[in-house]
């Protein structure tokens, strides 16, 4: 899947100063056109002014917070199942053949079904529970999983695994020493891209069937007609989201990507 | 030296890797314990699909191989001889450095947990590698890396060694010193040795006794005695004229003969 | 040569073990039609699979679904070529690096996180419940995976040309057409492929909040409705429809136009 080169390929090149430079230039270019979106749209579109004001106003409501620890902690949940049912499926497929040979249909079907597909069909089928929503997201996330990690395991060097059978390797210890360190950068783009689609999903999840969490918050402001405060909540999380990549991801990454540099 | 034993025995030797085309063909070979037996033969023969089948990694189609009495690669469990193998490329994880390569297969042999450092240190000592213990292989230039795969293969104290052209990708002058210290190595501890290689010096060099293989897929074509006293020299002009002579012997085997007409191919 | 019947032995192992993975692929097909036959069984709103399979025939013939699947279609293929432009556009761009590169290096990563639901709320303000607005969805969404895949080409390409122009001493037109467009070819495909199947689902969810044509406006009926039947055969008409292309007609096509590189594109899929 393309997104796996989200994270090998986008490499920021050049200096601090100059990164500093191209940020300033793009985020002054986005205002401008926004800004000239405002007008044509005869205020449909939202001010900057006014997005800033809403910015303040939900950012000193505690509620928000509420709703984006909801968020949070359902973005996990389904990410710790997704990506743990999908790193298993996707090694054990990438290992074994036969393995291979049953799951890869649904896989495919599975990366075919649109994802409100499966939130609708989740509810139709289960009601409106929370669990639903989250269960047709981890359906919805495994595939992307599972491919990723396939793709890493089958390109693993066919020489170590000579070299293991040569001089017999036990089980687990080709799984963790050979297999392992091999699939590693590969389940970190599997992590990071499901952690990713996650947050793309729960939105969607949350305006279609649930009363609290960040994604029910912008679908109400939505359907309130006040898209700056659609954007100001979706702003707020997206910092958030940004936060819990540089604390949790960033050191997990610098870890076991290590040798390669 | 005689050649009486049947260490290792290979018998009506049939490989092929996907059950139609067949790599190696009606192949039968022995080789005594303590010997160096070189296998040479053109590239892309199937010298290095034998080795594959003598270390138990593949299947063989039909035939039988023994080493030591016991049936290769049936059970493939502890019970069965161990084998080292040195490939082309080091296959060293390049994540773990160079003694935990070696203490990694060293576990998986059975060694126990006390004996595990005296032999990564003995090993390395062997192969003049002893100050790289705790170096990443990706760090070390192609003969280091090379040094470690064998001394990798030494250390679990294999029934016998199987090396697949471990020299061809290293520098000319890289490869001399290591096929130098290759062949001390052997005269000090008479270990087994199976050493694939399509030169036909190096064979010469190194090797009691060569056997020459056909085209592919792989039959024996002759087996030839080197009864040139170690130590040997790489220049030494007898192995020049026996290389000559070689040379003439397999020319129209590997395809060159007069009236074959083919072009030489690499 | 005396081998043969081994030789008959293993083509007939072979066999088997190719039948065995045909076998075992249908019974994994088979799997979520068995979990449904088994959630029709133990649960009332299920819908047993015979009364979605006999109103198939009904459904496929029914004049009715054709206007929405056909505007759909459109809507894929349309957006697809935005994509596609803004994508090379971007590619480029972030290739020749500089500030722009970098800008444009921004907004990808921007696009990236946006979930296409932000995005397609956004899009009914912007142009109301209009067309335009479905496109608009689409190819914001998939046009930074497009610029990636195409970046990754003009990098490798960069490579080729170094070490083939080197050597042959190529004018610059010449290196363009002899080794940057062949070049560029395979990776145009792939992000073609992949982002064929992102579109599908994009387009589905865009049509569910901003207009009332295309299947995902079906879809939002028969979610409103309740009507499960119905849900269960957009579902299996968009599966057909999205999987039968991409495979008639995607995945030929690009083995065509590819047969000369002997493999597939490792590691794009």
């Amino acid at each position: 899947m393309t997104t796996e080169q989200v994270v090998s390929l986008r490499q920021i090149t050049g200096g601090r100063l100059q990164r500093f430079q191209a940020f300033t230039v793009a985020s002054l270019l986005a205002l401008a056109v926004w800004q000239l979106a405002t007008l044509i749209s005869d205020g449909w579109v939202p001010s900057l002014w006014r997005i800033m004001e809403a910015l303040g106003e939900d950012a000193s409501t505690a509620s928000i917070y509420t709703d984006m620890w909801i968020t949070l902690r359902r973005i996990f949940v389904t990410f710790a199942a997704a990506t743990s049912i999908g790193i298993g499926l996707g090694v054990a497929m990438g290992l074994n053949r036969r393995v291979m040979a049953f799951f890869r249909p649904i896989v495919v079907m599975g990366l075919a079904v649109p994802d409100v597909v499966y939130i609708i069909v989740a509810i139709l089928v289960l009601g409106t529970e929370e669990s639903s929503g989250l269960i047709a997201m981890v359906l919805a996330l495994i595939p992307f999983v599972v491919n990723i990690v396939v793709g890493g395991v089958g390109a693993r060097d066919p020489g170590l695994d000579e070299m293991s059978a040569v001089y017999r390797l036990r089980r687990l210890r080709y799984l963790v020493d050979v297999v392992g360190w091999q699939v590693s950068p590969s389940l970190i783009v599997a992590t990071r891209t499901c952690f990713a689609f996650a947050w793309k999903l729960i939105v969607l999840v949350e305006a279609l069937s649930q009363p609290r969490g960040i994604g029910a918050q912008i679908y109400y402001s939505f359907r309130l007609l006040r898209p700056d405060h659609m954007i100001a909540r979706a702003l707020l999380f997206i910092v958030v989201l940004r936060l819990v990549e540089a604390i949790i991801f960033a050191p997990v990454e610098k870890r076991f990507l290590g040798w390669m540099r | 030296m005689t050649h009486s034993g049947e260490y290792i025995r290979v018998r009506d030797l049939d490989v092929s890797y996907d059950g139609i085309t067949p790599a190696v063909s009606a192949l039968s070979m022995d080789v005594a314990e303590g010997e160096f037996a070189a296998v040479l033969g053109p590239s892309g023969c199937g010298k290095s699909t034998l080795l594959h089948a003598i270390s138990g990694v593949v299947q063989p189609q039909s035939g039988t191989i023994e080493i030591a009495g016991l049936p290769v690669g049936a059970g493939r469990g502890d019970d069965s001889v161990p084998i080292g193998y040195v490939f082309q490329e080091h296959r060293l994880l390049p994540w773990r450095t160079v003694a935990q390569n070696i203490a990694i297969v060293l576990r998986a042999a059975g060694v126990a947990d006390d004996d595990v450092d005296p032999r990564i240190d003995h090993y390395l000592e062997m192969l003049h590698i002893s100050k790289f213990r705790n170096t990443w292989p990706l760090r070390l230039s192609g003969g280091q890396r090379q040094r470690v795969s064998i001394a990798r293969a030494l250390a679990i104290q294999p029934a016998v060694v199987l090396m697949d052209e471990p020299f061809s990708t290293l520098d000319e002058v890289t490869a001399r010193v290591m096929r130098q210290q290759l062949a001390d190595l052997w005269q000090r501890s008479n270990q087994t040795i199976v050493f694939v290689t399509h030169s036909i010096r190096e064979a010469l060099f190194l090797a009691g006794r060569i056997f020459i293989l056909t085209q592919g897929p792989a039959r024996l074509f002759d087996t030839i005695e080197v009864s040139v006293p170690r130590p040997r020299r790489y220049e030494d002009p007898r192995l020049t004229e026996l290389e000559a002579q070689i040379v003439e012997h397999v020319m129209d085997e590997w395809g060159y003969g007069a009236n074959s007409g083919e072009e030489p191919r690499e | 040569m005396t081998r043969s019947p081994e030789t008959t032995q293993n083509l007939g192992a072979r066999l088997r073990a190719s039948w065995l993975d045909l076998a075992l692929g249908a019974l994994g097909a088979g799997l979520p039609v068995f979990l449904w036959w088994i959630g029709s069984h133990t649960t009332t709103f299920v819908p047993p699979i015979g009364e979605v399979i006999r109103a198939i025939p009904d459904f496929v013939t029914g004049e009715d679904i054709w206007p929405d699947v056909l505007v759909t279609i459109e809507r894929v293929a349309g957006s697809l070529a935005i994509a596609l432009i803004l994508g090379f556009a971007a590619a480029y761009v972030m290739h020749r690096g500089g500030l722009w590169g970098r800008v444009v290096d921004r907004y990808v990563g921007l696009m990236l996180g946006v979930p296409s639901t932000i995005a397609a709320l956004l899009a009914l303000y912007v142009f109301k419940r209009s067309e335009v607005g479905v496109y608009f969805v689409v190819s914001i969404i998939t046009f930074p995976f497009v610029a990636l895949t195409l970046l990754q080409g003009l990098r490798s390409a960069d490579r080729r040309l170094d070490e083939m122009g080197d050597v042959y001493r190529l004018s610059t037109p010449q290196r363009l057409r002899h080794v940057a467009v062949p070049h560029l070819v395979p990776y145009t495909f792939a992000a073609v492929r992949n982002e064929y199947a992102h579109a599908w689902k994009v387009v589905v969810l865009a049509e569910l909040f901003a207009v009332n044509s295309g299947m995902g406006a079906r879809f939002a009926r028969a979610f409103d409705r309740f009507r499960i039947v119905d849900a269960m055969l957009w579902l299996i008409i968009f599966m057909i429809i999205l999987l039968g292309t991409e495979y008639l007609l995607l995945l030929p096509s690009e083995r065509r136009v590819l047969r000369w590189r002997g493999s597939g594109m490792e590691g794009n899929r």
